[in-house]
């Protein structure tokens, strides 16, 4: 019995000591590398994938991303469980108090396209913002209403039901929507709104961009929204939305780049970057569903000079991996706002 | 012959007393440990759910429960709409499970010859193998569009009347939520009933056809009335999985936040909706009513749980007393 005894207590000891030097083995390793963690939206998500690695070159910095969704990511740092959070939504005035000295710094832009599932249409559906909003409002219901016959007047609209697919889950792209389609339609105002996930009136839900395209593909008459990047990475065929100019335009890089031209010379505050149906005289190209994703970041962080570095990183040379995903590199004045909020980043 | 029976006991006391204090005690002691944890996690889950849940339920208390709102927008919250597509898309599955389960063990053990039957067996065993994620997949992919281009209408053209039965045909609804949650749950019932019908003493079947009834009749009069609370604790156990199931049902139910009479339109549960908008909730209270819904989806699983257990129980007794 006793050998038995000495036999485990050797066990356990051995085990024991074996897993003591594991991590002391282990421990230099990581060392001379800081880690940074986030969480939170999932529309940047590409773009900071393509970050991480270079960020790790250049300052030697282990970034982890989890792509939670908006609403956890703003969660997650206003409990300070990440040292920094990720939405596409900027964060409303209760949800800044909440966070208890939170910066919201814009660090990525990009557009909201409509794919739709027409089969043997004979060309690109053009739509307008009030036709949207109707169409979701549960107004418009099919593909030869009058409305959109009189925007596409050389396409064969057919006699088909009009399937508006949305996310179920919480999004940025929703937010980006259903902001653009607020500020267009008084109607969608009122009987819905906006937010990341808000209460439809019509059409079916799906979780997330591949849900929803997946929902578009295997039904004729269906209609969604997905981020630009996803849509042109998949393929899909989406519509040209009218602007205040009153031309169609695409979500492509030059229709991003003109939504933007109204912005103010100087930003100073996060609600002057509301850049959804930018007006007329931005342009012919000006695309109407344009958002910011946002960084967010606590004033006070024992890990400030890391922060600084790598959102500074991002907004300056990050931009640049922008382009292939569809991300257009952020204008100057907006770049600069981001410069004057990265300062306010303090080590605790 | 009694001392043979004595001495093992007599060995076993006097190994009992010579100790193997440490063996055992470990035993006891990791055994307890394990039953104790388990005892306390699902306390702490409770109570986890509930303390996380209290912004909504001071908020609105018991209204929720028949409140049909659900509007992050202006952040009221209710869940009528959810516990109905729970109900509705359960009952529905259970609806053609339980008959399809119990033709399925009878076809395994009465009718199909061995060599058919274990491989048959298996297979549909396989079937709840399938990680639900998957099964959601092909639900969207493949047996959502079947249900919206074939099954939909049909159904509408033979009993359009009946108003859960009309309206648009569409590829995520409650039908096919219920369909999918169907898939998942006949296996489970099916492989139970099987057990049940082979350990039916064969005596009371052969007996039941000696006196001149005919198989079906055996299999209907005999039985069915020896496996029938059996049976509806394999139907109870599916129940319990049809409500807690999540993922498949979020990729096929379509989300809607208003009550459809045609069981075409989209819905959503309580398990759906938990595990579609929870990463992406953004006020306290939207949070706080997630929460409330699991807590009510855990009360739900509860009474059903305790439910199946207290029929096994009287399914037991009367085993023994037969």
């Amino acid at each position: 019995m006793k050998r038995a005894l000495t036999l485990g207590f050797a066990l356990v000891a051995i085990l024991a000591i074996a897993l003591v030097a594991g991590r002391a083995e282990a421990a230099p390793a990581a060392k001379q590398d800081t880690s940074l963690v986030g969480a939170g939206a999932s529309f940047p998500f590409p773009l900071i994938s393509k970050w991480i690695p270079e960020l790790g070159k250049a300052y030697g910095i282990n970034i982890t991303y989890s792509p939670t969704g908006s609403g956890a990511g703003i969660s997650a740092i206003t409990a300070r469980t990440v040292d920094f959070g990720a939405s596409d939504a900027p964060l409303s005035s209760s949800q800044l108090d909440a966070c208890k000295g939170c910066l919201v710094i814009p660090w990525a832009l990009s557009a909201t396209s409509i794919p739709y599932n027409l089969p043997g249409l004979g060309g690109r559906l053009k739509l307008d913002g009030p036709t949207l909003a109707n169409i979701y409002l549960g107004q418009i219901t099919n593909w030869n209403d009058a409305a959109i016959k009189r925007m596409n007047p050389s396409l064969n609209l057919p006699d088909l039901k009009i399937t508006p697919v949305y996310r179920s889950d919480g999004s940025g792209t929703t937010y980006n929507f259903t902001e653009y389609l607020s500020s267009v339609s008084n109607g969608f105002k009122d009987g819905i709104g906006f937010n990341t996930s808000v209460s439809w009136k019509a059409g079916v839900g799906a979780r997330g961009s591949s849900g929803v395209t997946g929902v578009v593909r295997q039904t004729a008459g269906a209609l969604t929204y997905v981020d630009v990047a996803y849509s042109i990475q998949n393929k899909l065929q989406f519509a040209t939305i009218k602007n205040r100019a009153g031309k169609f335009a695409t979500p492509g890089l030059r229709g991003i780049q003109q939504s933007l031209s109204q912005l103010p010379a100087k930003v100073t505050q996060l609600s002057q970057l509301k850049i959804v149906d930018p007006p007329a005289k931005a342009g012919n190209l000006a695309y109407p569903i344009v958002t910011f994703t946002y960084v967010i970041v606590p004033t006070a962080s024992a890990k400030a000079a890391d922060l600084r570095k790598v959102v500074y990183w991002a907004v300056t040379q990050g931009q640049k991996f922008g382009p292939p995903l569809l991300f257009q590199p952020l204008p100057k004045t907006v770049q600069a706002f981001a410069f004057r909020e990265i300062k306010k980043i303090q080590a605790t | 012959m009694s001392t043979v029976t004595q001495d093992p006991a007599a060995s076993s006391t006097s190994l009992e007393r010579r100790g193997i204090p440490l063996g055992d005690l470990l035993f006891r002691g990791v055994a307890g440990a394990a039953a104790l944890g388990a005892t306390v996690l699902l306390g702490l889950i409770a109570w986890k759910v509930l303390d996380l849940a209290w912004p909504s339920i001071t908020a609105s208390g018991l209204d929720f429960v028949w409140t049909e709102v659900w509007n992050p927008v202006t952040d009221t919250y209710g869940a009528l709409t959810f516990i109905y597509g729970t109900v509705v898309t359960s009952f529905i599955a259970l609806l053609i499970a339980t008959p399809l389960s119990i033709a399925i063990a009878l076809f395994l053990t009465e009718i199909a010859p061995r060599r058919l039957a274990a491989p048959i067996a298996t297979m549909v065993e396989l079937l709840a193998a399938i990680p639900s994620v998957v099964l959601g997949l092909w639900g969207i992919l493949v047996f959502g569009p079947w249900i919206a281009q074939h099954l939909e209408p049909w159904l509408e053209s033979w009993f359009g009347f009946i108003p859960i039965f009309s309206g648009s045909p569409s590829q995520a609804g409650i039908l096919p939520a219920a369909l999918i949650l169907t898939i998942m749950i006949v296996p489970i019932t099916s492989a139970i009933c099987r057990e049940l019908f082979a350990r039916t003493p064969r005596e009371l079947t052969d007996g039941a056809m000696a006196l001149g009834s005919t198989r079906w009749e055996a299999i209907r009069g005999v039985m069915f009335a020896y496996a029938a609370p059996g049976i509806m604790a394999a139907v109870l156990l599916g129940l319990g999985r049809a409500f807690g199931e999540a993922i498949a049902v979020t990729q096929v139910i379509g989300s809607s936040d208003s009550i459809s009479t045609s069981i075409f339109a989209p819905g959503d549960t309580l398990g759906s909706r938990i595990a579609s908008q929870y990463q992406g909730a953004t006020t306290p209270l939207q949070q706080g009513s997630l929460l409330y819904l699991a807590a009510i989806l855990m009360v739900i699983s509860l009474v059903t749980n305790v439910l199946a257990q207290v029929i096994v129980r009287r399914f037991e007794k009367q085993r023994r007393a037969a």
